[in-house]
């Protein structure tokens, strides 16, 4: 299906996202931090990157603009899969469109079939 | 090595980078003597290049570049002067920051006058801060607004008559300058709060107005009006 690429610091629920995804048919780059992820980037452009955007260094935002500024990932689809709560002030900013983010899932209130759902529907329409 | 006679050294603002060939980026600086420049960085994606280092993203940098022929010139160092680490550590201030740069890279052109590496300074120094952001965007605003020469007539109205302590007023964008209205939103306390918001060097001391919260939403709604108008920033 389609190549993703995760960015999950937590070692134990990357796998548990790695597993679900795969059995889906996916193939899941997981990274643990932006830097490792940029890296991943510059040798091969994912189809869909599953982004949470607490991380250690840099936060997902950051990562999120050093990615669009790789001409081959600028129109790469975002989930974003996050601890960050749906009131933060940052989600409702009106650039989110700009920087790709085609779905927000809260994580504590999301379940793995959900997240393999979302990314199976993105995966689909993209190659449609 | 002596450094060529062509040489430019100076501080610079990273506003914007995008990947180039294998290894390369483009870099857009904001500099403090020499405008805004474009600079090829060679090998900064490699792990080993010296010049990584010194092109964080909100921070000041000590560069030096060769200039080319065209509009892109090559960087040959750079050094991290000052780093404002606190920004990243949060995401409402990591995403104003990033909007900031847009807004000035927008709003510039290639020479453009030192005051503008000092607003982008000084707005990095605040987001660093402790400053509620709000505070922050809105005076950023309206900085780029008198940079661009577009700030508005707070000290009288449209005909000419100094505004009224008594008064409510609207605001003619054509004019730049508020007109008397029984309903207007304006009130002297909104006029005062433009004036300080226009006026103050840096932002740090609209965090001491105790009723700011109060006045601050139509004023930001004005100086965003303006911008989206005046500069397409």
């Amino acid at each position: 299906m389609a190549s993703i690429l995760l960015l999950e610091p937590d070692k134990q629920l990357a796998k548990s996202y790695q597993a679900a995804l795969h059995k889906a048919g996916h193939t899941v780059h997981w990274q643990t931090n932006a830097q490792s992820a940029l890296t991943v980037l510059d040798d091969h452009a994912p189809q869909l990157v599953i982004l949470e955007l607490h991380l250690a260094n840099h936060n997902g935002v950051e990562f999120l603009y050093e990615m669009r500024s790789y001409p081959d990932c600028d129109h790469v689809p975002v989930v974003l899969h996050t601890m960050v709560e749906p009131e933060h002030p940052g989600l409702g900013h009106d650039f989110w469109p700009q920087l790709g983010i085609q779905e927000y899932l809260y994580k504590p209130r999301t379940t793995l079939a959900q997240l393999v759902e979302r990314v199976n529907r993105l995966t689909l329409a993209q190659a449609a | 090595m002596n450094p060529s006679r062509n040489q430019v050294v100076t501080e610079g603002i990273v506003l914007s980078r995008t990947n180039f060939g294998e290894a390369d980026r483009i870099i857009t600086m904001l500099t403090s003597d020499r405008g805004k420049v474009t600079l090829m960085a060679k090998g900064v994606r490699k792990i080993k290049s010296k010049l990584a280092g010194g092109i964080e993203l909100f921070s000041i940098s000590q560069i030096s570049y060769l200039p080319g022929k065209g509009e892109i010139h090559t960087l040959i160092s750079s050094r991290l002067q000052k780093h404002y680490g606190q920004i990243v550590k949060d995401i409402s201030r990591t995403m104003l920051g990033y909007e900031l740069l847009k807004r000035i890279n927008r709003a510039t052109e290639d020479a453009t006058e030192s005051e503008y590496f000092d607003l982008m300074k000084i707005s990095l120094a605040s987001l660093d801060g402790a400053l509620v952001l709000n505070l922050i965007e809105l005076w950023f605003d309206a900085q780029l607004l008198r940079l661009a020469g577009h700030q508005p007539n707070l000290a009288s109205d449209l005909q000419g008559k100094r505004l009224q302590a008594d008064q409510l007023y609207t605001f003619d964008f054509d004019n730049m300058s508020f007109v008397t209205a029984e309903q207007g939103i304006f009130s002297p306390a909104h006029i005062k709060f433009l004036r300080l918001v226009f006026g103050l060097q840096e932002p740090l001391a609209l965090g001491q107005i105790t009723d700011a919260d109060q006045v601050i939403g139509p004023c930001a709604q004005l100086v965003a009006t303006m911008r989206h108008q005046f500069i397409r920033a």
